[in-house]
């Protein structure tokens, strides 16, 4: 009766131990790769976060320096405005008084000041 | 001097800083996927077939990365004092005034590559093969992106971004080109098998 019984009453788990090491290699191999890919996945995230602090940092001098394109962009928008403006208050007084040429060159100078001035000044018109 | 200057710096920036963070979050979003679309296409090729497990895991977390980098890159426009969009303005295509086409451009972009990002947790229900399908207009996403910020983007003028933007998206786009003559070469090949020993 013994005899006919079998074999892997020995072994409970029904493996013998050959395939017992292969399923503790694959384990392992298993857990090198989750640990492999929860590496590559914090890395991702690192690299995200440092892409994001890095172009903001960016952005933040830009600004900060004056140089920022859109804000460059109102402020000449803004200047030439002026400048048109004064100049065209400055031939309606040219058109009265004697004295026009003169009044007009003086107000061309100062719309042409006005126009390299720095761009800080017009951080406040875009907010 | 030095916390002076930072007040003042802060006082400058204060007003700015959800239009700062959007841009910020976009290029990062730019980057991110230029590269991820770098390794999906690499995934597909020879190159480096033997890495393929650590280059699905890279993919995906890129495509994860990007997928959260637009989303800050759309909901922090809706605090920006000076556009003031609605929801509406930063979800719907062709809803916002402001530079409509680029915009909408933008918009279409994000839902496609949100919509076919995620389809990759239900591609057992789809199919392998269809989802595979699905999954190439992932580039068509990502070039509607690229000319989104091209378009529209603030610093698109700028040298800097131009120069960041070429060395993001050149090697992708050599990649894609690569795929796309490859697979016509290939389809060439099959329809006239002959066309091999020519």
């Amino acid at each position: 009766m013994d005899s006919h019984e079998p074999s892997n009453r020995r072994r409970p788990t029904g493996y013998t131990p050959e395939q017992l090491q292969a399923r503790a290699l694959a384990r392992t191999r298993r857990a090198a790769m989750r640990r492999r890919a929860s590496r590559i996945r914090r890395s991702v995230a690192a690299l995200a976060l440092a892409l994001f602090s890095a172009a903001f940092l960016g952005v933040y001098a830009q600004l900060a320096s004056g140089h920022d394109p859109a804000l460059s962009a109102a402020a000449r928008r803004r200047t030439t405005a002026t400048a048109s403006l004064s100049a065209q208050k400055t031939s309606e007084t040219a058109g009265t008084s004697s004295t026009a040429s003169a009044s007009t060159e003086s107000s061309t100078s100062s719309g042409t000041a006005e126009t390299s001035s720095t761009p800080s000044a017009v951080t406040t018109s875009q907010s | 001097m030095t916390a002076t200057h930072a007040n003042i710096l802060a006082t400058a920036v204060g007003p700015h800083l959800f239009w700062m963070t959007s841009r910020a979050a976009g290029i990062a979003a730019l980057l991110l996927s230029s590269l991820s679309v770098c390794l999906g296409l690499l995934m597909g090729g020879r190159l480096l077939k033997r890495r393929g497990p650590d280059l699905r895991v890279a993919h995906e977390a890129l495509s994860l990365a990007t997928l959260a980098a637009l989303l800050v890159h759309g909901l922090t426009l809706l605090g920006d004092g000076y556009l003031h969009p609605s929801i509406g303005d930063v979800a719907v295509p062709f809803l916002s005034g402001y530079k409509t086409i680029w915009t909408s451009m933008g918009i279409v972009a994000f839902w496609a590559l949100l919509l076919l990002g995620i389809s990759y947790y239900a591609r057992t229900r789809i199919g392998a093969q269809r989802w595979r399908r699905l999954h190439r207009f992932t580039a068509l996403a990502w070039i509607l992106g690229l000319a989104h910020a091209l378009g529209e983007g603030t610093d698109a003028g700028q040298t800097w971004f131009l120069a960041m933007t070429a060395l993001a998206t050149v090697p992708a786009i050599g990649l894609l080109l690569a795929r796309w003559l490859g697979s016509a070469s290939n389809g060439v090949i099959a329809s006239n098998p002959t066309a091999r020993l020519e």
